[in-house]
């Protein structure tokens, strides 16, 4: 029972890993926007603008990581390093 | 000195102008002081007092070794005390303590010779899942550090980079190893990366008082901790420990393997929009083997008998928070899979409003072969009030399905192969308000020896979760550049 479980989940997990794959194929497509020149790109060089978490956010994502079952996806760890979930 | 025999490196001796990946050595000081409360502490099998306060600091310094190559360590050490570990053993909770403990430095002044208390000692423990024990477990050290290395190339398209990292706590020791590649095309408007981590972690396992005991002494009531401490029924009365009717756990074997490894692998793909727009996906791909539940972490089974230990009258109240004086003893620790495979996926989208507001948002779906799936939406919106003042305020919701082998407090069939009341993983969901001010100074005015300050964080958020728990976490950080 907790066999056939298992591979159900493999399955699920395996279709999702597809759509997510072909997801990333999908928003790789917009490479073809217009390209943003070095001089063009003051806003993007904002510090706010970073597309990672801040430094002085990692606690609070370290705390999130022992409340919560889900972690990861977010540029930083995803699991080990500590008895949390 | 460390510091100065590094930027030595940082000198270069060439004729052309290359700009550097990194200016000169940056030194981030983060802090944080984080406290929780709650009903449903793992530890004492799904009920019980989750105070929690955490508090931690980190350095982490960044040195240009060169025009392309960075040397970074990440040094944490975070200092917790818990109402909830602290109930691993809660037999010494008050004035009514007794009994032979898992505490080693209450140990020391036992009888060494037969494990057994002095005579003088007090005959009858109690303990409450709604009360801190003073126990050794109550408070913890968690100590980790990184270091990484990154080497940019002369087009600085390619990113290579490296860290090994190492954590320690009382029960718990993790190394890890990991590498890092990412590559831009198209004028820098596009990024793909890839990383790879592994993480060897152990146990040093830590149980429950009364089971760790029970294995001591080879279920003997009249040996060790039991030893002259009555085991009360459910109606309150004393049993007869050469009866058959007598308290035991369920499964008397514990943690045959300490380790507890994870592996992942994580893609990444960013993109420029336009001239104030750019995003980020993430894919990781998280494999874990080996003990993945917490051995300190109480179940109790609604289809076993329950014995108790302290006062029989409180035994009706058991689960209010009124009782202050008896302690159910667990069924088992909490048992689950060998192995968890997750599958988090996520993505940022980032967009310039105008010169006061940014728009930073987040989105996470998450999912995992023990039946927790999630989404996570966080949103933050960063205004500048002033030159050199942003304000960050940011609301954040998620939420989960709990996982196939949770089960609330007394619930659990002693049928069941895989069985946890830690409601970390149950189903709930939860919000998040935040609020930041950050003080930027680009031209690091202000110095410190030879250092410049660059920026002064302060963060406080308030989290709450439908099941009852609620955090508080206030976080500052300052970051020097050095002269």
């Amino acid at each position: 029972m907790m066999k056939e479980k298992s591979t159900h989940h493999k399955t699920l997990i395996l279709r999702i890993m597809i759509k997510k794959i072909s997801f990333l194929i999908l928003i790789a497509s917009f490479t073809s926007c217009a390209t943003v020149r070095d001089y063009e790109k003051v806003y993007l060089n904002d510090s706010d603008m970073v597309l990672s978490d801040k430094k002085s956010n990692k606690f609070i994502t370290s705390f999130q990581v022992y409340r919560e079952a889900a972690a990861g996806a977010n540029g930083g760890k995803s699991g080990g390093g500590c008895g949390c979930n | 000195m460390v510091l100065s025999t590094f930027s030595s490196f940082s000198q270069t001796t060439g004729t052309t102008y290359k700009k550097r990946v990194l200016e000169s050595t940056e030194v981030d000081i983060l802090t944080s002081y984080y406290e929780q409360d709650g009903d449903n502490a793992a530890v004492t099998g799904g009920i019980g007092t989750e105070k929690l306060t955490d508090f931690a600091t980190s350095f982490v310094v960044s040195i240009p070794l060169n025009e392309d190559d960075v040397f970074s360590i990440d040094a944490t050490i975070s200092a917790y005390s818990s109402a909830s570990s602290s109930n691993l053993n809660p037999f010494d909770s008050g004035a009514s303590s007794g009994g032979d403990d898992d505490d080693e430095d209450e140990d020391e002044n036992e009888d060494k010779s037969n494990g057994k208390l002095n005579s003088n000692a007090v005959a009858s423990p109690t303990g409450s899942p709604w009360i801190e024990s003073s126990g050794a477990s109550k408070s913890d050290v968690w100590v980790s550090g990184t270091i990484g290395y990154s080497h940019s190339s002369e087009s600085r398209n390619t990113i290579v980079g490296a860290n090994i990292s190492f954590a320690t706590e009382y029960d718990y020791s993790s190394f890890g190893v990991g590498a890092n590649f990412a590559q831009l095309f198209n004028d820098k408007n596009t990024e793909v990366g890839i990383s790879m981590n592994a993480y060897f972690d152990t146990w040093h396992p830590e149980y429950p008082t009364e089971i760790h005991s029970y294995n001591e002494v080879n279920g003997d009531l009249n040996d060790g901790f039991f030893e002259e401490v009555d085991i009360l029924d459910q109606n309150g009365n004393v049993i007869d420990k050469n009866s058959n009717y007598v308290w035991s756990p369920f499964n008397t074997t514990l943690i045959q393997d300490e380790s507890r490894n994870t592996y992942s692998a994580s893609v990444s793909f960013s993109q420029i929009l336009n001239k104030k727009i750019q995003f980020s996906v993430f894919l990781d791909l998280v494999q874990q083997k080996g003990w993945l539940a917490n051995p300190m972490q109480r179940v109790y089974f609604g289809d076993r008998d329950n014995f108790y230990i302290g006062n029989g009258e409180s035994i009706p109240i058991y689960n209010s928070k009124d009782n202050k004086d008896v302690f159910q003893l667990a069924d088992d620790i909490e048992r689950l899979p060998d192995t968890r495979f997750k599958t988090p996926v996520g993505a940022r989208l980032n967009y310039y409003i105008n010169e006061i507001v940014v728009l930073r948002t987040y989105y996470r779906y998450y999912t995992d072969d023990w039946g927790v799936s999630s989404h996570t939406a966080n949103i933050e919106l960063p205004i500048k009030i002033a030159d050199k003042f942003t304000l960050y305020p940011s609301y954040r919701y998620y939420t989960q399905t709990a996982a196939d082998y949770f089960a609330p407090f007394e619930t659990h069939s002693s049928t069941e192969e895989f069985y946890t009341s830690d409601y970390d993983l149950s189903a709930f969901n939860s919000n998040q308000y935040g609020i930041g001010i950050t003080y930027t100074d680009i031209f690091t005015k202000a110095h410190i020896w030879l250092f410049g300050l660059k920026s002064v964080d302060f963060r406080y958020d308030y989290y709450q979760r439908n099941t009852g728990l609620t955090a508080g976490i206030a976080s500052a950080g300052v970051k020097f550049i050095m002269k």
